[in-house]
């Protein structure tokens, strides 16, 4: 693909516009922060790569060396599975930057197919991998000169290979990604995988026999798959099997080939200026009448329609109802370690211990929803401060439906405890509803006060780039510590004494202090609200 | 001074070293149509903000319909509307959804809130999306969406930045006849618009801001009188060279560029 003169220099345009731009976006101190953390990530990440070309080269050496036939193969795969999953791990399934932007210069599709598989190439991951490969290589060749000549194609063509597919899964997801559902959807199978990887352990320790035969046949068909390929190329170049081993190459080549098929029908339809919309399209529907909304008893009609207004803002956050998912994931996991063989700890073998452990951890995963409750407002921020409603009642909405949320929580997983694991004791139950208590009222208490200081816009179905404030995470951390170790301590002194009555009291006594100050900071936030109003709007507004 | 439906004294906002709004004193009259404009970065969108509230002045003070906006917020708030800069709406409810959010945050009941959501509805020719939420809507939509929300509660004030921005002419028309209409009713508008024959077609009264210091106020007759004395001009002045005779420019030939052809 040779490239017109003026093409090459809208390439190297091009790379002094990412010049540019990175250098531009060290203005601003987040920019700066960005770096520095980019380069301590980069300077740690770097040294475990470094690391791990010495050991793939020296498994390479002795593959060769000693006619091992599966270290080549699980050296490739290794390879593979790097190069694809940690560059989508890493983005987080945000979109890429979009070449397709530049379009509207007299670009030819040559330079567009380039500047893709550019973006693959250079890649810290990418760089990475084939360093590995030439490591292999090294390997091979201190091995054998003679499986070195065939090395070169072999692992030539499988860079050539996980480039192409790196570039179709990037291509093919910022396609789904561009469109709001499907973005929504992929987040949930990324959060999925997430928690799947929760039940690797207890699942292999209960069905790992019977999954064996399984993954040997895996391991047979993983033969005619690219790492077993490249890994055959070698070995049977290496043993004389020309015939086989060219087989191999070609098959390797013909992986290759689809690939570049697929992502050619890709980057044709971007080049010829498709454009996916974000917006769904809705056909006109007939009118219908505008239903009156909720009321709420004991309050007033402003925090009824705020309530309402943000109890649809949870329901149509994919990902944020997802995460109320979270806790029953863990007390399933729990369940299984309890039926799998010795190695169980025995606090997690009754009801009574796994309820409180779980109720924990349900407060543990609400507590994103009380420590930046205007995250997901955006500009709608604007709104709350143009009308006529005091932040308390505003801040009051939100509380309640939180405290709802945790009740509802706490509720269910006590009942899938009581299932699965077994009953809860009376006083135990008693104990950790009063301690729920405390936590919701001081937690409620410093997230109001965090949310108004350390505001963080968040975006809907969108887990890259959602920072929340670091002083919001190591407050509300901070907070759990302290209110676990009185909960423990509280309980500690009951089980000394032998008497139920000081723990009751003391939880009591932790439930009135958080109300207090759970009031008192009730009391404060209009005037917090108008103070920081220019902070707060700027934050969420943009 | 209690019947004027807005006025500021000494109005100030700094941003760091920058003054964006430097000692503004505006006094619109209940009832006039009042056009708000000024040159890109003059100071526009941070004085609007500042008179719903939305942004807190260094200096300076504000009355809306003779209530102070610093010591009874609320009060003043109950009385206006804003469609502000970048639309500010709750874009995961549907338009059904945010209309009687809206007009229940400005104290409407229930029921008043829900009749209301739907007449605005229809009026604004969104009822046939009652299921789309806000996020899923053009550009044009939104701010149709926008207004209907700033009107919902019957604002004897109402504060519009760039309204017509986006809107298509049929939607425009419906826009401008309501405006005229609450007009007539006794309310008032202040608008910003870069578009200045449609500050020319609706305004009464216009005030121009430029480099954060207010540099004109007053009818746009006065303000043309003004100007055809400075030029001893023979025809009547547009609005536009009205403004840039204010604020300084000069719609002087631009040069050639040799290489254009």
């Amino acid at each position: 693909m040779r490239l017109p003169a003026e093409n090459q220099e809208q390439l190297r345009l091009i790379a002094w516009l990412r010049w540019r731009l990175f250098v531009n976006g060290l203005r601003t101190r987040r920019g700066k922060a960005d770096l520095a953390s980019k380069i301590i990530l980069g300077v740690v990440i770097g040294a475990m790569a470094l690391g791990i070309g010495p050991l793939l080269g020296v498994g390479s050496w002795y593959a060769i060396h000693n006619a091992q036939p599966y270290v080549l193969p699980a050296e490739l795969w290794a390879i593979l599975v790097v190069w694809l999953m940690l560059p989508i791990f890493v983005s987080g399934f945000g979109a890429e930057s979009d070449p397709g932007s530049l379009l509207r210069f007299p670009l030819h599709y040559s330079a567009f197919v380039l500047l893709a598989l550019g973006h693959g190439a250079f890649d810290p991951v990418a760089i990475a991998a084939v360093y590995w490969l030439l490591a292999m290589l090294i390997g091979i060749a201190v091995a054998s000169l003679g499986a070195a000549l065939w090395a070169i194609p072999a692992l030539a063509a499988f860079a050539l290979f996980n480039l192409l597919l790196n570039r179709v899964i990037f291509a093919w997801l910022s396609y789904w990604l561009a469109k709001r559902r499907t973005r929504e959807i992929l987040g949930l199978i990324f959060l999925l995988l997430i928690f799947s990887v929760q039940l690797v352990g207890p699942l292999s320790q209960r069905y790992g026999k019977t999954a064996m035969p399984v993954l040997v046949r895996f391991v047979t068909i993983g033969r005619f798959l690219p790492p077993g390929l490249g890994a055959s190329i070698i070995m049977t170049g290496h043993a004389g099997g020309i015939a086989q081993a060219a087989g191999a190459l070609g098959g390797l080549a013909a992986f290759a080939a689809v690939l570049s098929r697929v992502l050619s029908i890709r980057l044709r339809a971007e080049y010829r200026g498709e454009n996916v919309s974000e917006a769904r399209v809705e056909k006109a529907a007939a009118p219908t009448a505008v239903r009156a909304g909720f009321s709420l008893a004991g309050f007033s009609p402003t925090v009824a329609a705020l309530f309402e207004k943000d109890l649809k803002y949870l329901l149509r956050n994919t990902m944020m109802f997802f995460s109320l998912a979270v806790p029953f994931v863990l007390v399933i996991v729990m369940s299984l370690n309890r039926g799998a063989a010795q190695g169980t700890p025995t606090f997690m073998r009754s009801g009574s211990s796994v309820f409180p452990l779980s109720v924990g951890y349900v407060i543990l995963v609400l507590i994103g929803f009380a420590y930046n409750v205007f995250g997901y407002d955006g500009s709608g921020m604007s709104v709350l401060f143009a009308a006529p409603v005091n932040f308390r009642d505003v801040l009051l909405a939100k509380n309640v439906l939180y405290a709802l949320l945790v009740a509802a929580e706490v509720s269910l997983i006590g009942a899938l405890d009581w299932v699965v694991v077994g009953p809860v004791h009376g006083a135990i139950l008693l104990l950790t509803v009063l301690g729920v208590v405390g936590a919701i009222l001081v937690n409620l208490a410093i997230g109001d006060l965090i949310s108004l200081y350390f505001p963080r816009k968040l975006n809907f179905g969108q887990m890259r780039r959602q920072q929340t404030s670091g002083v919001s995470i190591l407050v509300s951390l901070g907070t759990q510590v302290v209110l676990a170790a009185l909960a423990f301590g509280l309980y500690l002194i009951s089980r000394l004494t032998g008497n139920l009555s000081w723990s009751v009291f003391g939880f009591l006594a932790l439930d009135l202090a958080g109300f207090v100050l759970y009031r008192q900071v009730l009391a404060s936030v209009d005037d917090i609200a108008r103070k920081r109003r220019d902070a707060l709007v700027t934050e969420l507004c943009r | 001074m209690n019947n004027l439906a807005i006025e500021t004294q000494n109005l100030t906002r700094s941003f760091g070293e920058l003054q964006a709004v430097r000692g503004v004193n505006l006094r619109v009259e209940p009832g006039q149509f009042f056009g708000f404009l000024g040159p890109n970065g003059a100071g526009k969108s941070t004085t609007i903000k500042m008179l719903t509230g939305l942004l807190e002045p260094t200096a300076g003070r504000i009355r809306i319909l003779g209530i102070d906006l610093a010591g009874e917020p609320i009060a003043v708030k109950s009385q206006i509307g804003v469609v502000p800069e970048g639309l500010a709406l709750f874009d995961r409810l549907t338009g059904p959804e945010y209309l009687n959010f809206t007009g229940r945050m400005y104290g409407l009941d229930r029921a008043t809130a829900a009749e209301r959501a739907q007449e605005l509805l229809d009026f604004m020719s969104l009822a046939d999306r009652p299921k789309t939420l806000i996020v899923d809507y053009s550009h044009g939509m939104k701010k149709k969406l926008a207004m209907a929300a700033a009107v919902i509660h019957g604002p004897k004030v109402l504060f519009l930045d760039e309204p017509f921005e986006g809107v298509d002419a049929i939607a425009a028309g419906a826009l401008k006849a309501m405006l005229n209409r609450m007009i007539q009713r006794g309310a008032t508008i202040f608008l910003t618009s870069h578009v200045l024959e449609i500050v020319e077609r609706l305004c009464s009264h216009v005030a121009i801001i430029s480099r954060g210091e207010l540099v004109a106020q007053g009818s746009i007759d006065e303000l043309r009188s003004g100007v055809e004395a400075r030029h001893d001009a023979g025809q009547k002045a547009s609005l536009e060279q009205i403004f840039l005779d204010i604020v300084g420019g000069e719609r002087s030939a631009a040069p050639e560029l040799s290489w254009l052809e």
